[in-house]
């Protein structure tokens, strides 16, 4: 059951992306619906209007003013009168104008509570850049696969927050939020919409495929590891999660599949999770004994040893220790 | 001798073009030079910058589609912030904007006459009258007719010609269908911008 969550985590970043590259079409129709237009436009806005209608006529009647009712980008989002934003958002808009704009705060508060329960769901279950990044790192395996090098590097994963900290001071410093031209599932959705409605992409395209070649040729996933600032915010607000996974000892059979798979490059067979887990449950759906699952407490468990089923275990028996690996 | 005449000439122009290029964006791209709105409700301009979070929510919803974005032109504080310019396609104050925006750059005012007046100030219409086909002679008054708030932000005396009254609040409208090239009337943008809530 468990393993199939990985699969469902992957449909839900295709459906997000999808919704991404919807929305700036839907938002092309209404106007075209509102200004009764159909007659003036050009063969492929036709097309566009067609498509749009088919997709929409059995939600509404008056697509003009119903499909307001969804906007926005994983930045931030109005759906159905309920408005969602990046917690990342509103520390840099506090940090930008030395003010607490209530109304916005609170557009954060469920985002907020579910990190805080459930970790950095948000950069493994949510960021539209996530689907993309994980594109990428399949890439460099097939790229290895023609002889070229593999990104091996490893940081510091204590550098994100540092730009963290150096973004909230560059938003005081200019009284702009400087995070929005620097922080993927912001820079995603904005492009996409400068890309389809206003033609054209801004600069925060080549931002973003500066850090997918980053991660292709220097680091595995590097930008996320190291350097986002949104990921470095969830990681302390998750750090106390409730939900986490963990290894039970007694059905590991050392097998490293799960520290393999770990984009974050983390080491689920040693227990090492720690606050930089997003519940991503890519381990859970390679691990071909089960032997990970979610479980509800504060702290990880100390390290367990070798897993039973494994040569280690079965060599040295109970006499083994855990921890001594 | 012929290639090395080609070689001056190709190092004079390299240099004029630098020079160029050295001075012309200075003159073209200096913030506050460009005459911009910005969307019905928006803040004074410094907290304006200061609260919008560039999600681009205000763009998408809009449905005359007039809103657009700042790249680097108007400065580092600006970049991905909305615009309207509104000889290009101007704002019909349906008020949307404001009611999407979930940063308060753009404060939510309610689509009634009172709130908009009291509210919304873009900018103020200023016209031309070398340019004003009504002040020159012809009847025209085209930008009274378009104006969404006649009568309160301008009315027309003889030979329809027009004249802007206190109650304009910027929306652009009446320089959108100006049939004068370039426009008779335009909008002077107001910094002041809406009050916090």
């Amino acid at each position: 059951m468990l393993r199939h969550l990985n699969k469902l985590r992957l449909a839900t970043l295709t459906l997000i992306f999808a919704a991404l590259i919807l929305l700036p079409f839907l938002s092309i129709y209404q106007s075209y619906r509102a200004a009764y237009a159909y007659d003036l436009l050009a063969p492929t806005e036709q097309r566009l209007y067609d498509a749009m209608e088919w997709l929409t006529e059995s939600f509404t009647n008056d697509p003009a003013e119903d499909l307001d009712a969804i906007k926005g980008t994983t930045w931030s989002a109005s759906i159905f009168d309920l408005k969602l934003s990046d917690p990342l958002a509103v520390v840099g808009q506090i940090a930008a104008g030395a003010r607490v704009y209530s109304p916005f705060l609170l557009s954060a508060l469920i985002p907020i509570i579910l990190t805080v329960l459930l970790g950095r769901f948000f950069c493994g279950w949510v960021c539209p850049a996530t689907l993309l990044y994980e594109i990428n790192s399949a890439l460099s395996r097939w790229l290895r696969a023609l002889g070229l090098r593999s990104p091996t590097r490893h940081f510091d994963l204590r550098f994100k927050y540092g730009v963290l900290a150096v973004g909230l001071l560059l938003s005081v410093a200019t009284g702009s939020i400087f995070f929005a031209i620097i922080y993927p599932p912001a820079i995603i959705g904005r492009e996409l919409y400068y890309a389809i409605a206003l033609g054209g992409f801004g600069a925060g395209t080549v931002f973003f495929a500066l850090t997918l070649l980053f991660d292709l040729l220097v680091a595995r996933r590097g930008f996320c590891r190291y350097l986002c600032p949104g990921g470095a915010l969830y990681s302390l607000l998750g750090r106390y999660r409730l939900l986490r996974i963990a290894r039970k000892v007694e059905q590991c059979n050392d097998c490293t599949k799960c520290d393999v798979v770990c984009e974050f490059g983390l080491l689920p067979m040693r227990d090492g999770f720690g606050q930089e887990c997003n519940n991503c449950t890519a381990c859970m759906a390679v691990c071909p004994t089960d032997a990970l699952a979610f479980r509800i407490a504060l702290t990880d468990l100390p390290a367990q040893g070798a897993g039973h089923l494994g040569r280690t275990h079965l060599r040295h028996g109970a006499a083994h220790t855990p921890g001594e690996n | 001798m012929q290639r090395r005449a080609f070689l001056g000439d190709l190092i004079q122009g390299a240099v004029a073009a630098a020079t160029l290029g050295a001075v012309v964006p200075d003159v073209v791209a200096a913030p506050g030079v460009r005459r911009y709105l910005r969307p019905p409700g928006a803040l004074a301009e410094e907290d304006f910058t200061a609260q919008c979070i560039h999600c681009g929510q205000c763009a998408e919803i809009c449905p005359n589609r007039c809103i657009r974005y700042f790249g680097l032109e108007n400065g580092l504080a600006s970049v991905d912030t909305p615009y309207i310019i509104p000889r290009e396609q101007a704002c019909i104050l349906c008020m949307k904007c404001g009611e999407v925006c979930p940063s308060g750059a753009i404060q939510p005012v309610p689509r009634e006459m009172e709130a908009i007046l009291d509210k919304v100030h873009m900018g103020t219409a200023r016209v031309d009258k070398r340019i004003c086909l009504s002040w020159q002679g012809k009847t025209c008054g085209v930008c009274y007719r378009a104006c969404p708030l006649p009568d309160i932000a301008i009315r027309v005396g003889r030979l329809e010609q027009p004249h802007v009254l206190d109650g304009c609040v910027g929306c652009g409208i009446c320089e959108r269908s100006c049939i004068q090239i370039p426009q008779a009337i335009r909008i002077i943008p107001d910094r002041r911008g809406t009050a916090m809530s």
